[in-house]
């Protein structure tokens, strides 16, 4: 199991989680942030720090959301398990789904 | 066998490792961390570090390739100790600091368990520190896990026994008085086979020294820095943050010179260095004003524990800035378990006659006096 970041998070990025992540697993992207579903050990610390609450227990991602789960498990299929967020950059990405996005998403 | 009261008899070296006479999976069979992950609900505070032990120990656990019901966690009472509620395998949560008796006689009795022990600072060092420190000496075939968070956090922020002196809490309103232990120093002290310190948060690390833990054959002893963050947040902050650690941090690896701040590339070493002083002492210096060969070589495998003792006491009795982390002692010394084992397959083989006739004879026997 793991927590999912979700489409709310989309274009905003308020980053409140990842100061409270206590294993370093909330990775930024371009677009959105992504919780790395073999780091995240489950402690629901981001969940209600999130002023989008786009933050969600996997078995609780809203149904018109539940591809985000797979969303931020497939951010990291090439990237691997970088072991933290803070000695990685990948800013620059997004999954392809997020890309595909419409601009003016959460505005 | 001479058993006058005053003689021993020599018990001989050890010849059983790591976790032998636990069954071990057959060939085919694999098991993952889903496979040790109970059906309970896991309830810790939001960010609390056992959530990260608890993950660790779920993914560690498969590579042990010993079946889920010869694996055994016995929990005192606290936090930490609704771990066994979490894991798919036999658990006891236990009395207040009395899971490393408990664990000793099921450690005694049954020698196809691997037995994991589960506690933390109020428990094992306040409530129930005369059991941990009495499981060291006998070097009893477990596993000790120790949460280290400072703080009394179940029954809602007390000082504990590592809590630093002068901290305020609800049961401290001015300052502790309290000097705190180092349960590392206490366990080098009580002459435990097998000491070690890691963090919650680096898992990559917590795996390794918890690997190397079970795999020790006697009391394997692991203090875990583990953040309580609703009633000590911030404890190990200075050892856990990307700007601090390299200073923080003294990594302690067997046969590695210990060095630590920033490394240089070029000699893989810090900028801070422990020798030796002439005094017999541990001093850190910067690694500028000494020779290289002046740097102290970390042997674990050393039997005598005062330089691991010396170096458990460069950790922080205050704000933690500065802690040495990893294998501090790692030496081989006969277990009690397997010695009390022993020793009754040699009663039994000395004696042809039944159980009730030894007894009788017991009984019968010459050591009594007349009042």
């Amino acid at each position: 199991m793991t927590y999912v970041i979700a489409q709310p998070c989309v274009d905003v990025k308020d980053k409140a989680c990842v100061d409270e992540c206590p294993v370093d697993c909330i990775y930024e992207g371009k677009r959105m942030l992504y919780i790395h579903p073999d780091e995240c050990v489950d402690c629901g610390a981001c969940e209600p720090v999130c002023p989008t609450e786009a933050i969600f227990y996997e078995d609780d991602v809203p149904e018109e959301q539940t591809r985000y789960t797979a969303i931020n498990a497939e951010f990291f299929s090439e990237l691997g398990a970088p072991g933290g967020a803070a000695r990685s950059d990948f800013a620059g990405q997004d999954h392809p789904d997020i890309t595909a996005l419409p601009e003016g998403l959460n505005a | 066998m001479n058993t006058d009261s005053t003689s021993t008899v020599a018990l001989g070296l050890p010849t059983l490792r790591g976790t032998d006479g636990v069954p071990t999976l057959a060939e085919h069979e694999l098991l993952t961390g889903k496979d040790f992950t109970s059906d309970q609900e896991v309830r810790w505070c939001p960010g609390c570090g056992d959530y990260a032990v608890l993950k660790a120990v779920q993914g560690f656990l498969p590579e042990l390739n010993i079946r889920r019901e010869n694996v055994v966690f016995i929990s005192g009472i606290g936090c930490s100790s609704r771990f066994p509620y979490y894991l798919d395998t036999y658990g006891m949560h236990s009395i207040h600091g009395r899971a490393p008796s408990i664990a000793t006689g099921l450690a005694t009795a049954r020698e196809d368990l691997h037995v994991f022990v589960v506690t933390g600072d109020g428990d094992a060092l306040s409530i129930g520190g005369n059991h941990l420190i009495h499981a060291l000496r006998r070097n009893v075939n477990m596993t000790i896990l120790l949460f280290n968070n400072r703080i009394y956090g179940l029954t809602k922020g007390q000082y504990s026994p590592t809590s630093e002196t002068g901290k305020v809490t609800k049961t401290s309103p001015m300052g502790s008085l309290d000097h705190p232990f180092n349960p590392v120093s206490l366990a080098l002290g009580a002459e435990a086979t097998f000491v070690a310190r890691t963090i919650d948060s680096d898992r990559k690390h917590l795996t390794s020294v918890l690997t190397a833990a079970a795999a020790h054959r006697g009391t394997s002893l692991v203090e875990i820095y583990q953040n309580c963050p609703i009633f000590n947040d911030g404890a190990f902050d200075a050892i856990k943050s990307p700007d601090t650690k390299a200073d923080a941090i003294i990594p302690l690896v067997h046969g590695e010179p210990i060095t630590f701040g920033p490394r240089n590339p070029d000699t893989g070493l810090g900028d801070k260095a422990l020798i030796r002083t002439t005094t017999g002492a541990i001093e850190v210096v910067p690694v500028a004003d000494i020779a290289t060969e002046a740097i102290l070589i970390h042997d674990a495998h050393n039997p005598d524990p005062s330089t691991a003792f010396a170096i458990s006491r460069l950790t922080d009795a205050g704000y933690l800035h500065q802690s040495p982390i990893g294998i501090f002692r790692q030496v081989e010394r006969p277990t009690y378990d397997d010695e009390a084992r022993a020793q009754v397959r040699t009663a039994q083989g000395d004696n042809p006659t039944d159980a009730k006739a030894r007894l009788q004879a017991l009984i019968n026997g010459n050591d009594t006096w007349t009042v």
